[in-house]
């Protein structure tokens, strides 16, 4: 036995149900039958206390035996012993209401019934808020987990109500009631005091998400006839009006909203939409075909820009033309339709539509969130035509509309990695404002795990900042005297879109010297880490004072490719294809590349023909000239960005066939069991958000866990989950 | 009952150990079971001799409580099935919680299970956001050393605990 301490309430021991139990019924008891007499905090806080440090003791001895089953859950909650009792109790209490109704009958039991309806619900108010922990957690959970005919404490009230009390004598109470208002048409006064309460509107909200509209709509039949009666009389005169006026004539109008629309008639649409709101569906027809019509503009739109711009259709333009058409028609439902739910609703579902289906769609579903995804870029990145910063601001407003609306979201995340990727590589972001205010525009849609390898990206960009500063400040204390001005940006393997090179390649002596020095910085910093160097994605400047004609060296600008084979002219003038490809080991492919542009711009010659290759000769150009002291020879060409998008929508498809396995795992996890069929659709679900999974695709995805034996078949079409 | 309550009302609270503190209306009525309690009690008399008990907290914990409840007094309630994902997804913490939270592991821990006994589910969210963040971006022993636990695995165990929950890895 415990011993309280001063005005604290005497717990029961959290591990015993049985003792737990009993001084909760005591609690629950006294609630029901003797509120009137008060409860003291004490008492108050007992309860609720007792319930908690049952639901939180680490081993209850519960009286249903040891259940093999908690072992599986990963948390498991207590609680389900509580609620049986709690059950159980009702029913006990509810049964000896019916024994006790059975002694009245017609008025006296209404009064009975409501008497004791208003009793037992002020109870159940009581008691939902004691057991509130038992709710917030064991409930929680297991509708959470779909279990069926599982309630919080006061719908679970209700249920009982109707389930042990209401069934047996609702019969005998309709009776009472019918009589009452016969009674009071043929004149009779009643005394309406006694019923005038409310007795069964009082059902909460998750009642009737939960369980059955009809219970509440069986028990208000006596508030239902008394506000009928007082109503019907204006209620059919006002109903004789619309009839006469609107609906008779509701076929006319209706036809008539196409040519409005055709015609943009604003104020004649308002003035329908008005009229059409006064009689019941009649709305309707006219947001069908409102839909309809916004859907036909969309794709019309769509259209025109696709044959009169054909394959070079800019992002920019389309974009534009997807947003015009939502502009206008949001301004119409603002302004017209006084932006009703329903007929926003209609706007965008057309809207959904028209972006993701439509003629420019049809060269590759994954095109309008490829298109959004590049305009964004072109808005995000550096360039000569920038636009204010209020602009853009509000044109990333404008590009977040037609997100909403793309299904493909996980398409528009691959390509806006990569080019913020590029973005940041190549630090030609046009503001570090405006990059996170669209990082966190896409936050607040999406949720943080899609935009989480983006921040990581950032972040990653910071931490090279300081991790340079601290490289160049080490060579300085070990007095090291630098020949070249580095800059090393280290980027972690899991959130960036990138992929090592394909190539070989040895690095210039001139550069590998720094490169040791920075890799031993780095390892000493952090042991272990593996580094891999992206050499494609190197670049940097070199001075060449060679030149005949000009007094100030030239500075090119050359990817580290170019400055490899650049940098073997120190020693000698004229080198064959082969000697520069063994000093260089770089592939053919990319080697010819970076020997186009540098020959292109005339810094090295070659003898004979005009493709390098091999037993080509390349001299340097004393000669060279250009009107620039900078000259960019790093350009990368357009194959390299065409073959760039192929790979992307490569790994698309890759991808989703991993994000189905985690979300079937994810659902299994949760479930344990359940049917092929149910999971199916839970899957879609879950994924929707991100894109339009197939059904053939999420069978398949079943089919590889089963292999991998994350998944068992069970009997009945049941799959299980193997932990 | 058509007393007026005042959000400056008293009550006076009692931790376990016995230490009484007078606390505003509004501030108590963070705690959804204290303002549950509060109007279906009604005209319950609280006053410095009888506080409202508190049984399962104590002195330094319930003050800290009642400190985070003072500060975020006129936060707006938020519905209970407002389970928005902005909410649930997101680690961030405001710059205010983060300093109240700067308290031993000890105490972080008696916070989270105080306001989950008094429900006050916003200080719940930011105790587990607080854990989430010790626990982020940590390998298996870092947040070993961080929380003080023995690895009890063998090789094999841990192994095959891995492999299970490949999928939820980052890639």
């Amino acid at each position: 036995m415990m011993v309280a301490r001063m005005g604290m309430p005497a717990v029961p021991n959290r591990e015993d149900i049985k003792a737990t139990w009993k001084y909760l019924e005591d609690g629950i008891t006294r609630i029901m039958n003797d509120l009137e007499q008060g409860m003291d905090m004490q008492m108050y806080m007992g309860v609720y206390t007792a319930v908690h440090n049952f639901c939180t003791s680490q081993k209850a001895v519960g009286l249903s035996g040891p259940t093999m089953t908690t072992s599986h859950r990963g948390a498991h909650l207590l609680g389900e012993d509580l609620y049986n009792h709690l059950i159980k109790y009702l029913q006990r209490h509810l049964a000896d209401l019916v024994q006790a109704s059975k002694s009245h009958t017609d008025e006296a039991l209404l009064a009975y019934y409501i008497k004791e309806w208003n009793r037992y619900t002020v109870a159940a108010k009581y008691i939902h808020h004691l057991f509130q922990y038992l709710n917030r957690h064991w409930v929680k959970r297991e509708i959470d987990e779909g279990k069926k005919n599982i309630y919080d404490v006061y719908t679970l009230h209700l249920v009982q109500w109707r389930k042990v009390l209401f069934e047996q004598v609702s019969e005998k109470v309709m009776d009472a009631v019918l009589k009452l208002v016969e009674k009071q048409r043929n004149g009779e006064t009643i005394e309406y005091g006694q019923i005038k309460q409310r007795p069964f509107l009082s059902a909460t909200k998750e009642f009737y998400q939960a369980e059955s509209k009809q219970f509440v709509a069986e028990n208000t039949v006596v508030e239902y006839m008394k506000k009928a009666e007082a109503r019907l009389a204006e209620e059919e005169e006002r109903r004789c009006c619309n009839q006469a006026l609107i609906a008779d004539h509701s076929l006319s109008l209706r036809e008539e909203f196409q040519v409005l629309l055709d015609n943009d008639r604003e104020d004649d649409m308002a003035r329908m939409y008005n009229l059409l709101s006064r009689i019941p569906d009649g709305l309707d027809p006219l947001r069908t075909r409102f839909e309809t019509h916004v859907r036909k503009a969309g794709l019309a739109a769509v259209q025109k820009v696709q044959s009169s711009e054909g394959d070079k259709l800019e992002p920019k333009v389309y974009v534009d033309a997807l947003l015009e058409i939502h502009t206008q028609y949001q301004g119409l439902v603002k302004r017209a339709f006084t932006d009703e739910p329903e007929f926003t609703r209609s706007l965008d579902n057309a809207c959904r539509e028209f972006v993701n289906r439509n003629e420019v769609c049809k060269s590759g579903s994954n095109k309008s969130p490829e298109l959004l995804a590049k305009y964004t870029d072109v808005l995000l990145r550096k360039s000569t035509t920038s636009i204010e910063e209020a602009d853009l601001e509000r044109t990333l407003t404008q590009i977040m509309t037609v997100f909403k609306y793309i299904e493909d979201k996980d398409v528009f995340q691959k390509f806006y990695s990569r080019m913020l990727a590029r973005r940041l590589v190549h630090s030609n972001s046009s503001s570090d404002d405006a990059e996170t205010s669209m990082i966190s525009k896409l936050k607040e849609a999406c949720g943080f795990e899609y935009t989480n390898k983006l921040q990581r990206m950032f972040q990653d960009m910071q931490i090279s900042k300081d991790l340079n500063k601290e490289f160049r400040d080490h060579l300085e204390t070990v007095g090291n005297t630098k020949a070249v001005d580095s800059t090393f940006s280290i980027l972690g393997t899991g959130f960036w879109p990138l992929t090592p090179p394909s190539t070989n390649f040895i690095p210039p002596s001139e550069i590998s010297a720094e490169i040791d020095r920075f890799v031993r910085f780095y390892k000493h910093k952090h042991d272990g880490r593996k580094l891999t160097w992206l050499w494609h994605l190197c670049k940097g400047e070199i001075k060449a004072g060679y030149c005949k004609n000009s007094k100030t060296p030239y500075t090119f600008q050359v990817s580290i490719y170019q400055m490899s084979i650049l940098l073997l002219f120190n020693e000698k003038d004229s080198y064959s294809y082969d000697d520069i490809s063994g000093a260089t080991e770089l592939s053919s492919e990319v080697l010819d590349q970076a020997l186009a542009v540098i020959l292109k711009a005339k810094v090295l010659l070659m003898d004979g023909g005009d493709k390098p290759g091999p037993g080509k000769t390349f001299r340097l150009n004393y000669d060279f000239k250009s009107k620039k002291i900078r000259v960019n020879l790093n350009l990368g060409g357009v194959k390299e960005a065409k073959q760039e998008e192929v790979e992307t929508n490569k790994t698309i498809e890759e991808d989703r066939k991993l994000v189905l396995q985690s979300a079937i795992v994810r659902i299994m996890k949760a479930r344990k069991k359940m049917k092929h069929t149910q999971l199916v659709s839970e899957t879609i679900n879950q994924i929707r958000s991100r894109f339009v999974p197939k059904v053939g695709d999420i069978k398949k995805c079943i089919e590889i866990l089963l292999d991998k034996e994350y998944l068992e078949r069970l009997d009945d079409d049941e799959l299980g989950y193997l932990a | 009952m058509a007393e007026a309550k005042p959000a400056s009302q008293k009550i006076w609270l009692v931790s376990n150990d016995n230490a009484t503190m007078e606390v505003d209306r509004a501030v108590v009525e963070r705690s959804m079971l204290l303002k549950n309690m509060l109007e279906d009690l009604g005209g319950a008399d609280v006053s410095p001799e009888n506080p409202i008990p508190i049984p399962n907290v104590n002195e330094a914990v319930l003050r800290k409580v009642v400190e985070w409840c003072e500060h975020h007094r006129n936060d707006p309630v938020a519905a209970p099935d407002d389970e928005s994902d902005a909410r649930k997804k997101t680690t961030d913490i405001e710059e205010w919680d983060q300093k109240f939270m700067q308290v031993d592991q000890e105490m972080l821990f008696e916070i989270i299970l105080a306001s989950n006994f008094l429900d006050i589910k916003p200080l719940l969210d930011v105790g587990c956001k607080t854990v989430a963040n010790m626990i982020k971006g940590k390998s298996p022993e870092e947040i070993r050393k961080t929380f003080n636990i023995t690895n009890d695995f063998s090789a094999e165990e841990e192994e095959q605990i891995r492999r299970e929950n490949e999928w939820a890895e980052d890639r």
